[in-house]
C-alpha cells in the first residue's frame, strides 16, 4: 500500500537516510546511522478496528513509540447535534459507539430527563436495564470474536457472531433495528417490548451460560492465547486514571470504577452484581474482566427477568422537549466504559452545545504507554483488548 | 463497468480468434466463462469505517455467510481484492485514502456502496463539515444498497445484483443474458403494463358503478390510512437514586472556602443554601477566573476530601462574546462530578493546559484546539486532532461557515 | 526386500512395461508416465485442497461455505483460479521488476520439485533417489528464496517484515524437520523414500508412528508441528499474519503472481502431508491388521488411493490446526523451535540410536 510508504515520501534524504520525523513523535530529528524506521499502520489495516491510523517508530520488530492519528471517521456529530432538536439527537448517539447504541441513547435520555424532571415508570426502568445488559453482552461477544480473529483464531470470530445474532434478534423484534436502535426516549422507550421478550431473554441466558464456557475452552485456556496476552500491554492503575481510561480497561488495571455502582442511574442499584477487576493490568486481565462481565450481566438479566413488572412503558409524552437554560450532564457505563453526555441548553428546542465524552477516546490515549517496548505483533492484542471503536473516538 | 476494465488479453485474443471459423463462438465462450468466474469469486477488501461494517461482518458470519456466493477470502491488502464494500461514512480525511485503495486494486474491480452514508452522506448530509456526500463522488460505484445500516440480507441481495451485472457486462454478451426484450427507446413500462392488463382481465367483474354516483371515484373501496391512536401516558415522579457520599452543598462550601472568587454559573445567589436547594441532580457548575483555573483543578485533584482523580473531558462552548473552556472532573471513588468553567477572550483565546495534571487532557485539549481554535499554553503536542492540518477554520465555532463543505439544514 | 506381489492392482502397468520394453526404455517410460500422473495430481491437488479448506473452515465455523457454483461449491476453486488468471497484474512503484515476478515462480517451482521423489505408489514415482531425503531437504529449502525475494522486491515495509519473519522461521524449522527425517533414516536404514515406505511393510503396527514405540508418536506430532511452521500456515503464519502485516510478503502481489503463491501454499501443504505419510504412515501401503481376509480386501485397493487417503487425513489435521489455534508471536515461535523442538529432536535421535544399536526396531 502506498499509504504505508507515505512516511518515506515526505522525508528529506540525507546521505540516503531519511532524517525528518513525522509529526507527534517525541524525537525531533532522526539520528543518522540508526536502525529505526517509521511504519504506518492504517487507516486501512485489518487490526486497527476500522480507520485508526498509527504511526510507529520501530526498531526491527520492536515498537519504540506509537503516535495515533485520529479523524478518519470524524463526522462532526456535535456540530450536527447543535442544529437538531434534543429528540433528533438520540439517533445521532446511535452512531457514536454503535455497539452500545442503547446505552448511548440512554445517556442522552437521562440528561434530558434530569433537565426536565421527567420520571420513568417501573417497567421502563426494567426494560432499560435489561436491554443495556443484553447489549453489553452483545458488544463483548463481538469484542471476543474480533480479538480471536486478530490473534489468528478466525473461528472464534464466527462463534462470537453466532451468539450475537440471538441478541440482535431480540432487538430487532423490539425496535426493528439490528444496530442503530434509536429505542429509548425521555421517560421510557418509544415502544413496549413484545410478549416474546422475556422468553427470548431467558433463552439467551441459557445459551450464553454454556457458550461462555465453550469460549473458555476455545480461547481462554489456550496456551498460545496466554503467551500472547499475559504480561503484554501492562497498564498501571495510576496511568489509567491519569488518562481517564474507564470501563474494562480501567477495571483490568484493578480500579473498580463502574458508573453503574459509583454513580448509579436507572435502577442498577437494585441489582446485585460484582465488578470484576484485574490485578496486573495486562491484556489477559482485560480479557478476563470482559469475560466475567458477561457472566455478571447474565446475573442481572436473570434477576430482572424474574421480576419483570407490568404497567406503562413510558411516562408522559411532551409536545416539545425544550430544556431550560443550564448545563446538564449524565453518564452511563457502556460496554467500553464511561460515556458522558454534556448538554449546554439555552432554553430553545436545540442544544447550544452538546458534547459526548466517549470512553474509547480516553482509552486509546493510553496506547503509547501500553505498546512501548513490545513487538509489532503485540500491538494487535493491545488494541483488541482496549476495545476501541473509532467512530466513538472521532464522533 | 463496460469497456473500462478490458485488458490486454481481452483485446488481443479476439483479434486472432475472430477470423477463424467458429472462432467468434470460442471468444464468446471464453468471455462467458471468465465473466462467470469473476462473478462467483468476489474477494472483498477488509474495509469498513463505521456501523455498516458491523452488518458487513454479520453478513460474513455463520447465519448469513456470504461465502456461499464466493465472497470469501477477505483480503487485507487491496492488491488481491476484487470488491470494495463502502461500509460506513466516508469523511474528507479518509477520502483520499479510499481513492488510493481503489487505485491499488487490480482490475476488474467492483464497488458496492453500502448504506446511506456511502450513497449520499445519509444522516450526516446536513451540517457536517467533514462527511463526503456519497462514495460515488470519489470512486465509481456499481451497486447501491440503501439502509442505515442495510440488513445483511440486503447486502447479500446487492452482491447478487453485482454478480448479475458482472455476468452480463461482457463485451459481446454471448447467449444474450440480460438483454432487453425490446428496443431501448420503446416504452420502458410496456412489460409492466401488459402484466397489469392481464391482471385486470383475470379479476372478477367490478361491481356496478353505483358508488360513482355517490361522488368521487370511489369505485374501489380503499381503506384510508389511519394514524394509530396516540397512547396517553401519565406523568411519573422521578424516583430518587442513592445519594452520593458528598452532597453538592458540602463540596461547594469546601471549594469557596479556598477559592472565594468562584461563582456559580447562571445562578443569582451564590450561597451554599442555594446549591443545596438546587438538589442533588444539579450539576455543580463553577465559573473560575482564568488566573486560578489550573490551580483550582490541581486543588480538586489533590484534595483528600473531594478526591477528583478523574478528568472526564475538557471542552469549550462558543458564546457570542467569549469562549468558555470547560473542565469536567469526576471522583472515581466517590461518584460526584464538578464542571469548571473559565471564560476566554474571543479574539486571542489562550488558556494554560491541564496536561501536567492529567495525561488524558492532552487529547481533549487537542480536540478543543482543532474544533474551536483555542490555544493551550505549555501543551506538549498542540496539533489538530481530527481534521487535516489545512482545514480552514474551526468548525465548532458558531460563526463557522464553509459553503463548499457544509450544506445547511433547510428547516 | 518386500514381496512385490502384494500390490496386484498397481503392479500391472509397471510389470507390463517392464515385460514389453527393454531395460532403459522401460525406466524412461515409467518416468514419463509418472511425470504425467504427477502433473495431473499437481493440477488437481490445489483445486481439491482449496475447496476442502473452504469447506472444512466453513463447517468448523458453523457455516456452509461456497454453495452456488457446482454441487456444494465444487467449482469454486475453478472460479477463483480463472478469475486470478484474468486479473490485472500490478507492480508497485519502486519494485525490482525482475525479482518481483521471479519470486512467485521460484516459490511454486520449489514445491513442485519435491513431488518428484515422493512415491505415490509402488511404481508411481518419477525417480527414486538413493538420497531422496537429502533431496527433499535441499529442494524444500529453495521455497524460502521465493518468499525472501518477494518480500525484498516489493518495496513495502510490511512485505519485508513478513519475508524476514518467514525466512527466520523456515530456516529454523528446517532444522527440526531435517532431524526428524534423519530419525526415520536412522530407524529404517535407508535414505530412499521408497525404501522407507517398504521398511514399514507389515501390519499397521509396523508403521513408524507405532513401530518406534511411543517415541514414534512423539516424532509424528513433532513432525506435524514443524511442518506446519515450515509451511507458513496458521497458527504459524507469521509471514502473512494478516492482522499484523496485512499480507506479509504477498501484500503487493496481485493476479497470477499471487495465484502462484497461493498455488505454492497448497502444493506445499500436500507435499508436507505426503512426506508425513511416507515417513510415518506407511506411504502407499494398505493398512494391514493381521486378519487375512480383511487384509486381502484392503490390499486390492490401489496403493495411490491409500496414499491420497492418508495424505488428505494429514491435511485435514493441518486445517484443523489452522481453524482452531491463535497465532503465537514470532519470537515465541523461535523459542519453541530452539528451546523445545530441537532439543527434543536430538533426544529422540539419541533414543533411536540406542534402539537401533540394541536391535529393538
Amino acid at each position: 500500500m502506498t499509504e504505508q510508504q507515505a512516511g518515506l515520501a515526505d522525508d528529506i534524504l540525507e546521505n540516503g537516510v531519511a532524517m525528518t520525523v513525522p509529526p507527534g513523535f517525541s524525537i525531533d530529528r532522526r539520528e543518522r546511522h540508526t536502525d529505526e524506521y517509521f511504519l504506518n499502520m492504517g487507516p486501512q489495516h485489518p487490526s486497527t478496528h476500522g480507520v485508526l491510523r498509527l504511526m510507529l517508530r520501530m526498531d526491527g520488530e520492536n515498537v519504540l513509540e506509537v503516535v495515533p492519528h485520529l479523524g478518519y471517521i470524524h463526522r462532526g456529530l456535535e456540530k450536527i447535534g447543535e442544529n437538531q432538536t434534543y429528540l433528533q439527537n438520540i439517533h445521532l448517539t446511535d452512531r457514536l459507539d454503535y455497539l452500545s447504541s442503547h446505552m448511548n441513547n440512554l445517556a442522552l435520555c437521562l440528561a434530558i430527563e434530569k433537565a426536565m424532571g421527567i420520571g420513568v415508570p417501573e417497567r421502563a426502568e426494567y426494560i432499560r436495564v435489561m436491554v443495556c445488559e443484553l447489549q453489553r453482552i452483545q458488544s463483548h461477544l463481538l469484542w471476543w470474536g474480533v480479538l480471536g480473529m486478530d490473534l489468528g483464531a478466525i473461528t472464534s470470530f464466527l462463534y462470537g457472531f453466532k451468539e450475537r445474532e440471538m441478541i440482535t434478534d431480540i432487538f430487532e423484534e423490539m425496535c426493528g433495528a439490528r444496530l442503530t436502535m434509536n429505542f429509548f426516549r425521555p421517560g421510557g422507550s418509544f415502544a413496549d417490548v413484545p410478549d416474546t421478550f422475556i422468553p427470548r431473554v431467558r433463552a439467551v441466558i441459557e445459551k450464553m451460560k454454556t457458550a461462555i464456557d465453550e469460549y473458555d475452552t476455545l480461547l481462554t485456556n489456550n496456551v498460545i492465547m496466554h503467551l500472547r496476552t499475559k504480561g503484554i500491554g501492562v497498564l498501571p492503575a495510576k496511568t489509567a486514571l491519569a488518562h481517564g481510561c474507564s470501563g474494562p480497561v480501567l477495571r483490568g488495571s484493578g480500579v473498580a470504577l463502574d458508573v453503574r455502582r459509583s454513580d448509579p442511574y436507572s435502577i442498577y442499584h437494585r441489582f446485585s452484581f460484582d465488578i470484576p477487576v484485574g490485578t496486573v493490568g495486562d491484556c489477559f486481565d482485560r480479557y478476563k474482566v470482559r469475560m466475567e462481565e458477561m457472566r455478571q450481566s447474565l446475573r442481572i438479566l436473570e434477576a430482572a427477568a424474574a421480576s419483570f413488572p407490568g404497567g406503562p412503558y413510558r411516562s408522559k409524552k411532551y409536545a416539545s422537549y425544550n430544556l431550560p437554560a443550564g448545563s446538564y450532564y449524565s453518564q452511563v457505563e457502556t460496554a467500553r466504559g464511561l460515556l458522558g453526555v454534556y448538554i449546554e441548553a439555552d432554553g430553545g428546542p436545540k442544544p447550544h452545545r452538546i458534547k459526548y465524552r466517549s470512553p474509547s477516546f480516553a482509552n486509546l490515549s493510553a496506547l503509547n504507554d501500553l505498546a512501548v517496548g513490545h513487538k509489532l505483533a503485540d500491538l494487535v492484542p493491545i488494541i483488541a483488548t482496549l476495545d476501541v471503536l473509532i467512530p466513538d473516538i472521532d464522533r | 463497468m463496460g469497456m473500462r476494465h478490458i485488458g490486454y488479453a481481452t483485446r488481443t485474443i479476439p483479434k486472432f480468434l475472430d477470423p477463424l471459423p467458429g472462432g467468434a463462438k470460442l471468444v464468446d465462450a471464453i468471455e462467458f466463462v471468465v465473466a462467470w468466474a469473476r462473478a462467483n469469486s468476489l474477494w472483498p477488501l477488509i474495509y469498513g469505517t463505521a456501523c455498516c461494517a458491523m452488518e458487513m461482518m454479520s453478513t460474513g458470519s455463520s447465519r448469513h455467510d456470504w461465502a456461499r456466493f464466493g465472497v470469501e477470502v477477505a483480503r487485507a491488502t487491496p492488491r488481491q481484492a476484487d470488491l470494495i464494500v463502502l461500509a460506513g461514512t466516508i469523511v474528507e480525511k479518509m477520502g483520499s485514502r479510499l481513492v488510493t485503495l481503489y487505485e491499488q486494486m487490480p482490475g476488474p474491480k467492483y464497488v458496492i456502496a453500502m448504506g446511506s452514508c456511502a450513497i449520499s452522506g445519509g444522516p450526516f448530509y446536513y451540517d457536517s463539515y467533514s462527511v463526503i456526500k456519497g462514495g460515488d463522488r470519489l470512486i465509481p460505484v456499481d451497486v447501491y444498497i440503501p439502509g442505515c445500516p442495510p440488513r445483511p440480507e440486503a447486502l447479500l441481495y446487492g452482491i447478487m445484483q453485482l454478480q448479475e451485472k458482472i455476468r452480463t457486462e461482457g463485451r459481446r454478451n454471448p447467449w444474450k443474458i440480460g438483454t432487453l426484450n425490446q428496443a431501448p427507446f420503446g416504452d420502458p413500462l410496456a412489460e409492466a403494463k401488459k402484466m397489469w392488463a392481464d391482471l385486470e382481465k383475470s379479476r372478477p367483474a367490478a361491481p356496478p358503478a353505483a358508488a360513482d354516483a355517490a361522488g368521487g371515484n370511489g369505485a374501489i373501496d380503499r381503506p384510508k390510512p389511519k394514524r394509530p391512536a396516540t397512547e396517553q401516558f401519565a406523568e411519573v415522579a422521578r424516583s430518587p437514586l442513592p445519594a452520593p457520599l458528598l452532597d453538592n452543598g458540602t463540596i461547594y462550601a469546601y471549594i469557596i472556602e479556598n477559592f472565594p472568587e468562584i461563582t456559580l454559573t447562571r445562578q443569582s445567589e451564590q450561597t451554599v443554601e442555594q446549591v443545596r436547594a438546587l438538589g442533588q441532580e444539579y450539576l455543580l457548575d463553577l465559573t473560575v477566573p482564568l488566573r486560578r483555573y489550573v490551580e483550582l483543578v490541581g486543588f480538586l485533584k489533590d484534595s483528600e476530601l473531594l478526591d477528583m482523580n478523574f478528568l472526564l473531558h475538557v471542552t469549550a462552548v462558543d458564546r457570542p462574546d467569549r469562549f468558555e473552556v470547560l473542565a469536567h472532573l469526576f471522583s472515581a471513588n466517590q461518584g460526584h462530578n464538578i464542571l469548571i468553567r473559565c471564560a476566554l477572550d474571543r479574539q486571542q483565546p489562550e488558556i494554560p493546559s491541564l496536561s501536567p495534571l492529567f495525561a488524558g487532557a492532552i487529547w481533549h485539549e487537542r480536540e478543543v484546539f482543532d474544533l474551536f481554535g483555542i490555544r493551550f499554553s505549555n501543551h506538549p503536542d498542540l496539533r489538530r486532532l481530527f481534521l487535516e492540518d489545512n482545514f480552514p477554520g474551526h468548525p465548532l465555532r458558531k460563526d463557522f461557515d464553509d459553503p463548499s463543505r457544509v450544506v445547511r439544514r433547510p428547516y | 526386500m518386500i514381496d512385490t506381489s502384494r500390490f496386484p492392482a498397481t503392479n500391472a502397468i509397471g510389470d507390463f512395461i517392464r515385460a514389453t520394453l527393454p531395460g532403459p526404455a522401460a525406466e524412461l517410460t515409467n518416468i514419463v508416465l509418472a511425470v504425467l500422473a504427477i502433473l495431473t495430481v499437481v493440477g488437481l491437488t490445489p483445486v481439491a485442497l482449496i475447496w476442502m479448506e473452504r469447506k472444512v473452515a466453513a463447517h468448523f465455523q458453523a457455516r456452509l461455505g461456497p454453495m452456488r457454483v457446482g454441487y456444494h461449491g465444487l467449482l469454486q476453486p475453478l472460479a477463483d483460479g480463472i478469475k486470478l488468471i484474468f486479473k490485472e497484474v500490478m507492480k508497485p512503484e519502486g519494485a525490482d521488476t525482475f525479482v518481483f515476478f521471479l519470486a512467485p515462480i521460484l516459490s511454486a517451482t520449489a514445491s513442485f520439485m519435491v513431488l518428484t521423489v515422493i512415491p505415490f505408489d509402488h511404481h508411481l514415482q518419477v525417480t527414486d533417489l538413493a538420497g531422496g531425503v537429502l533431496y527433499v531437504i535441499a529442494v524444500a529449502g529453495l521455497g524460502i528464496m521465493g518468499v525472501l525475494l518477494a518480500g525484498w522486491s516489493s518495496n513495502n515495509k510490511y512485505s519485508l517484515l513478513g519475508a524476514m519473519r518467514s525466512g527466520a522461521q523456515m530456516i529454523s524449522y528446517e532444522i527440526s524437520l531435517a532431524l526428524l527425517m534423519l530419525l526415520i533414516v536412522l530407524l529404517s536404514g535407508t535414505a530412499s523414500l521408497r525404501e522407507i515406505v517398504f521398511s514399514q511393510a507389515g501390519t499397521v503396527l509396523d508403521w513408524w508412528i507405532f513401530k518406534f514405540p511411543l517415541f514414534g508418536l512423539v516424532a509424528f506430532v513433532l513432525f506435524l508441528i514443524s511442518s506446519t511452521a515450515e509451511l507458513n500456515r496458521a497458527p504459524f503464519d507469521m509471514a502473512e499474519a494478516e492482522s499484523e502485516l496485512t499480507g506479509g510478503f504477498t501484500t503487493e502481489y496481485s493476479g497470477i503472481s499471487f495465484a502462484m503463491f497461493f498455488l505454492a501454499e497448497f502444493v506445499n501443504m500436500f507435499m508436507a502431508a505426503s512426506l508425513t505419510t511416507t515417513f510415518f504412515l506407511g506411504g502407499f501401503l494398505a493398512p494391514q491388521f493381521g486378519l487375512a481376509p480383511l487384509d486381502r480386501v484392503l490390499d486390492a485397493i490401489p496403493g495411490f488411493l491409500w496414499f491420497f487417503l492418508k495424505s488428505y487425513s494429514v491435511i485435514f489435521i493441518y486445517m484443523w490446526f489452522r481453524w482452531t489455534f491463535p497465532r503465537p508471536r514470532v519470537d515465541q515461535l523461535m523459542n519453541l523451535e530452539w528451546k523445545v523442538l530441537v532439543p527434543a529432536n536430538f533426544f529422540l535421535l539419541l533414543v533411536a540410536g540406542l534402539f537401533v544399536a540394541m536391535g529393538l526396531v
